[in-house]
């Protein structure tokens, strides 16, 4: 069970040394940079040419939905490129903070039972609730860091591509910035799905996978916007953060609740 | 083994019960443990470790309790202060350095990085492995990777020491430095308890040794008690320094087997404990020099003392 009182510096020993850990194999480190940052550089750039060369004919069955940009000088290329940039790419990118999130969080947690190091860990005098503050910080702190660093180079190339093509910066919106608002809200439901599944799973691998069906209900987002479905406006992602801020209240009471020691042993 | 008169001790497990699933690892065992060494002998299965683990506050038990210093391990992280376990399993972070391995157990300890270092170094400097402080932990051997195991459960300077294996990688030298060391914290008054399959370890010490098997404690005693029920029936492996002739080996008491035409390893049955000395004797008044005298595991599938199993 959990404790109220918490030494803060054993908090950040663990989450120091669980950082230290993920970011000294770039087996972990590695994909979890480098494939996001590759969609950050390629997407704009891809989604520029379609908008370039089909996005007149797209743009005219967009046109219907709403394109939240205030200072563009509409043409059809920058109609669609608005839209999709926002609305297609935009959720894609929500998926970062799960999939980061799960990997560190699986690493840190059901990588302790996998390496088999969470016995020394727990013979030292560290409560449940320091350990679980730790772990959660150490997930949680790169995974944020990661998301605005994504969404920052994301922004950037959009905005200088666009700009060099239409003489317009389209970023950042209202919808766009909530999304980045969104990011925390998913990682921390994230990883409070990986305390709960980590002690009934045998190793980093199962635990990811597990926590990364996650993603699935942020991919039908731009289904959502495409088939009309949805406005990804300010109103859409405020209940989102509002309902996602609602469950991870619920994953994290769950998680320290039933969270047991030798679950990660 | 369930004495019902109250027990005095630094440890106290009283009817601990504790299951995997199906698998019955401790089976209704009470025992209390005082300062200085106690050995757990029994042979893999025996619930040792288990037992341990669950001194050590890692395990909850199923049923029953335990007490140290009067608290439970299980849920007072003051009593680890104070305590440390070992077990055969490293357990160090491998893309970390030695040294932030021990810094970051050090802070969990409630040490100043510097004190840890400082306490480690010179455990580290005693067993050699000194050099490797700044080593990625996965760089190591498997024998040193356990000296720095060993380092570590000494940083928190333990009045309680739980020990599992703890020579099962190290080579002589550094066997020897943990043996001394756990003399010296049985003389210092510290409790240790070491848990190990190996009787060969256990004649390494004097003094009490609890034997167990699937699950349950079947004997409480003395090692030199142990001897006469252990060796009784037991096969020796004699190591000779130069090769015997076949007919001088086949005059030793007990002559079971011997590796070649010309000797140089013997094996021999001995009726008792007293067995090994005779062997001995009759090989020395033949010439003989011998190197070594081993028991031949796993011995410990011989034990039935206590008739409980």
């Amino acid at each position: 069970m959990i404790g109220i009182d918490i030494d803060i510096g054993k908090v950040i020993a663990i989450a120091v040394k669980d950082i230290k850990e993920v970011f000294s194999s770039i087996s972990i480190y590695g994909p979890m940079i480098g494939v996001p940052s590759f969609f950050a550089l390629a997407l704009p750039v891809l989604t520029y040419y379609v908008s370039v060369y089909a996005g007149p004919t797209l743009a005219g069955k967009l046109s219907s939905i709403a394109v939240t940009s205030s200072s563009i000088v509409s043409t059809s290329g920058l109609v669609f490129i608005s839209f999709f940039t926002v609305n297609v790419l935009g959720p894609i990118f929500m998926t970062m903070p799960i999939l980061t999130a799960s990997v560190i969080a699986a690493d840190s947690f059901a990588g302790e039972k996998e390496r088999k190091t969470a016995e020394a860990l727990l013979s030292t005098p560290v409560k449940a609730s320091e350990l679980l503050l730790g772990k959660i910080l150490a997930s949680f702190i790169p995974t944020l860091l990661l998301t605005i660093f994504v969404f920052g180079v994301y922004g950037f190339v959009t905005n200088a591509i666009v700009y060099n093509g239409f003489g317009a910066y389209i970023l950042p919106t209202l919808p766009w910035l909530m999304m980045l608002l969104s990011s925390p809200f998913l990682a921390l439901a994230t990883i409070g799905f990986v305390v709960l599944v980590s002690a009934h799973v045998r190793g980093t691998k199962e635990a990811q996978q597990i926590s990364t069906l996650l993603v699935l209900p942020i991919l039908v987002i731009p289904f959502m916007s495409v088939l009309g479905i949805a406005n990804l406006d300010v109103t859409f992602f405020a209940l989102l953060i509002l309902v996602l801020a609602f469950l991870d209240v619920i994953i994290i009471y769950i998680s320290v609740k039933t969270f047991r020691k030798e679950g990660i042993l | 083994m369930n004495p019902k008169k109250p027990r005095k001790g630094v440890i106290l497990l009283e009817r601990v019960t504790k299951s995997f699933g199906k698998v019955l690892a401790v089976d209704d065992v009470s025992v209390s443990f005082s300062k200085g060494l106690t050995i757990v002998l029994g042979p893999n299965g025996a619930g040792k470790s288990t037992m341990l683990r669950c001194i050590a506050g890692l395990y909850k038990p199923d049923f029953g309790s335990i007490r140290v210093f009067g608290k439970d391990p299980y849920v007072s992280s003051e009593l680890k202060y104070g305590m440390s376990l070992l077990s055969d399993n490293y357990a160090l972070y491998d893309h970390l350095t030695v040294r932030s391995n021990l810094k970051f157990f050090g802070r969990l300890n409630g040490l100043k990085d510097s004190d840890a270092i400082e306490t480690a170094s010179s455990f580290l400097d005693e067993i050699g492995a000194l050099q490797y402080i700044d080593s990625k932990v996965y760089q190591l051997s498997r024998g040193t990777k356990q000296k720095i195991s060993f380092c570590r459960a000494l940083l928190n300077d333990p009045k309680i020491l739980l020990l599992d294996e703890p020579t099962a990688f190290l080579d002589a030298h550094s066997s020897e430095f943990v043996r001394n060391l756990i003399l010296r914290y049985e003389d210092e008054g510290r409790s240790v308890i070491l848990v190990t399959q190996k009787l060969d370890e256990v004649t390494r010490f004097n003094g009490r040794i609890i034997v167990m098997r699937q699950g349950t404690l079947v004997e409480d005693t003395r090692i030199e008690e142990l001897y006469k029920s252990v060796l009784s029936g037991a096969t020796v492996s004699i190591r000779l320094a130069r090769p015997i002739s076949l007919a001088v080996a086949r005059g030793v008491p007990g002559f079971e087997w011997a590796n070649s035409a010309v000797p140089t390893v013997l094996k021999v049955k001995i009726r008792d404990y007293k067995g090994i000395s005779a062997a001995a004797s009759y090989l020395i008044g033949k010439g003989a020099y011998i190197t070594g005298i081993d028991y031949i595991e796993p011995i410990l599938s011989n034990l039935s003392i206590g008739g409980t199993k």
